[in-house]
């Protein structure tokens, strides 16, 4: 793993239309020197999982401005886990109140960003993260 | 300015360098059709150079069968669009279709942005299709160094058909020629202009013209002016590839042309084409492989780096030819090969 470059798929669920902050933080990972898969707007929980699986992501990146973050990031963190991708990284940012962050990271998703926060913080969390979850070969 | 005296022989041993091993589970679930490992052993070919004649020897058996479809075009004609077209409809023809999608990584951070997912999402979680998206890092002309082994691994997941769209750049897209059995040039309404400065090259070499968006004004103006290129014979063997015109959004002209693809690899497995091609590409990957492995040897055994490094020094002050030296240096080595080798 060391040396490659980190492997991130960004998409959007649900209808939620907001897509400035996703496409924002998919740049600002590729100029931090990241592969990322942008997969757009309207996609569902399994489409984002199926798509990661293929991709060997490192990272699945949900973007949610709809308030509908709840039964996403729940629905994609089961799906990961059901098919062997638990041991990724899951984050992910938007409109997201801080207790409902807390829930969701009692789930295993992992830190999620709002409004404001300078993306180049995203990028060392999911630099820092891949640091200290190496993945393993075996599956 | 002495060369040591290096020995290179025992190349009965060729697999020395690969990388370490694999775990056996992954290629366990890979031959039981695990999504998951195919994603993980095109990784490992990605990021490890070094694991791919190790890889690629175990695939070897499977390898052979099955017709890659190179996809190239300037930026933003609607390849992806169409390779997700065409992946369906081959699909539903009972293939089973890879699909590669190659974008630009930077130079400067190494970062790629890939968004040709966003074109082929009809397909996510349909077990007749695997996708995937690579970055072309260090490739240059269209394609990623990994690109062909990718294609291997993909091949031997089970997949006859594997589409593979290129970076987009225009005029060096050069790799996919070499890489793929069929190459489909797509062009634009609003590239018909460019096709006159584009003769030389892709457009020689497509198997398949496809003028995409022919929902939009100008596509029989792009057809007239590849019918006067082809007139002026500058096509491959003079004869004009089929043009089409097609719309990959509305989804005209699309049963037409994965028709004319299948007709098109029919064709190329028949007349031994496809073969041929395939004879080509091993012959190229033995010789680059001797020049790797020669050299690693090479390296392994002397202290080449800082020879090297004292001849360029000297060279660089004193002048003289770097032939010369290389010429000096070669004729200390000596190649003996096991007779048996070639038995
Ligand atoms: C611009 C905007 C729009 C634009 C969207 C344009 C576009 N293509 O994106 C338009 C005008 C179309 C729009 C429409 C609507 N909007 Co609006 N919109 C906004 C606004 C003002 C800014 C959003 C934005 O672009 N921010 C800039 C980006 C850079 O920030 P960001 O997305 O938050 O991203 C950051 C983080 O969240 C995080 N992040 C985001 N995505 C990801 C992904 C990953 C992987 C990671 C790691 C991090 C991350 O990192 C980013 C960096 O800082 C917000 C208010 C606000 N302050 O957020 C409302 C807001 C989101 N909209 C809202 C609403 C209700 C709507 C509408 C339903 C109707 C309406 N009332 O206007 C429609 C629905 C449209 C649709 N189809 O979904 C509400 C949502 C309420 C809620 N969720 O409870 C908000 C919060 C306004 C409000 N206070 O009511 N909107
Ligand atoms: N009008 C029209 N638009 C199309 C058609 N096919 C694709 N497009 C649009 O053209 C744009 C580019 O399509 P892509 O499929 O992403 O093109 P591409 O060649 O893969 O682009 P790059 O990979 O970025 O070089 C998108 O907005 C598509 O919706 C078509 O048949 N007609
Ligand atoms: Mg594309």
């Amino acid at each position: 793993m060391s040396g490659s470059p980190i492997k991130v798929v960004v998409g959007k669920p649900g209808l939620d239309g907001h897509d400035r902050g996703a496409k924002v933080v998919a740049r600002t990972l590729v100029e931090a020197g990241m592969e990322v898969v942008y997969l757009g707007l309207r996609q569902t929980p399994e489409s984002i999982v199926a798509a990661a699986l293929e991709e060997d992501a490192d990272v699945i990146g949900l973007s949610v401005l709809s308030g509908a973050h709840m039964t996403h990031f729940k629905r994609v963190r089961a799906l990961m886990e059901e098919k062997g991708l638990g041991d990724r990284l899951l984050t992910g940012g938007g409109i997201i109140p801080t207790k409902d962050q807390e829930t969701l990271a009692a789930l295993g998703v992992g830190k999620l960003f709002g409004p404001g926060d300078d993306p180049d913080a995203i990028v060392d969390y999911i630099r820092e993260w891949i640091r200290e979850h190496p993945r393993e070969d075996a599956v | 300015m002495g060369t040591d005296n290096v020995r290179i022989d025992d190349l009965s041993n060729l697999s020395a360098g690969v990388s370490p091993a694999l775990a056996e589970g992954l290629w366990t679930s890979f031959w039981d059709g695990d999504r998951r490992a195919c994603a993980r052993l095109i990784t490992k070919v990605e990021n490890e150079p070094n694991s791919i004649p190790g890889i690629r020897e175990r695939l070897a058996d499977r390898l052979g069968h099955a017709i890659r479809i190179g996809v190239t075009g300037p930026p933003g004609v609607g390849k992806s669009t169409l390779c997700s077209a065409i992946a369906l409809g081959l699909a539903d023809r009972q293939h089973r279709v890879g699909v590669i999608a190659v974008d630009p990584s930077s130079p400067f951070t190494g970062g790629a942005f890939m968004g040709d997912r966003v074109r082929m999402d009809k397909f996510v979680g349909d077990d007749r299709i695997f996708m995937r998206s690579l970055a072309s890092r260090e490739g240059r002309g269209g394609l990623s160094p990994s690109t062909p082994y990718v294609a291997d691994v993909i091949e031997a997941f089970g997949m006859d058909r594997i589409l593979i769209e290129t970076v987009g750049v225009g005029q060096a897209e050069l790799d996919v020629m070499n890489t793929a059995d069929l190459v489909v040039l797509v062009l634009q309404p609003i590239t018909g202009d460019a096709i006159q400065s584009m003769k030389a090259g892709i457009i020689e070499a497509a198997d398949l013209i496809v003028v995409n968006k022919s929902d939009l004004p100008g596509a029989d103006t792009v057809l007239q002016s590849l019918r006067f290129v082809y007139s002026l014979g500058s096509a491959k063997s003079g004869k004009a590839p089929p043009l089409l015109a097609v719309s990959a959004q509305q989804t005209e002209g699309i049963e037409e042309l994965v028709d004319t693809l299948e007709q098109l690899s029919t064709s190329i497995i028949q007349s031994g084409r496809h073969q041929e091609l395939r004879q080509q590409r091993l012959v190229e990957e033995i010789k680059s492989g001797i020049v790797d492995e020669l050299w690693q040897r090479y390296l392994r055994q002397s202290d080449a780096e800082r020879v090297i490094e004292n001849a360029a020094k000297h060279l660089a002050a004193s002048g003289g030819s770097a032939y010369k030296f290389v010429r000096e240096m070669c004729s200390n080595i000596q190649l003996t090969v096991d007779p048996k080798a070639n038995a």
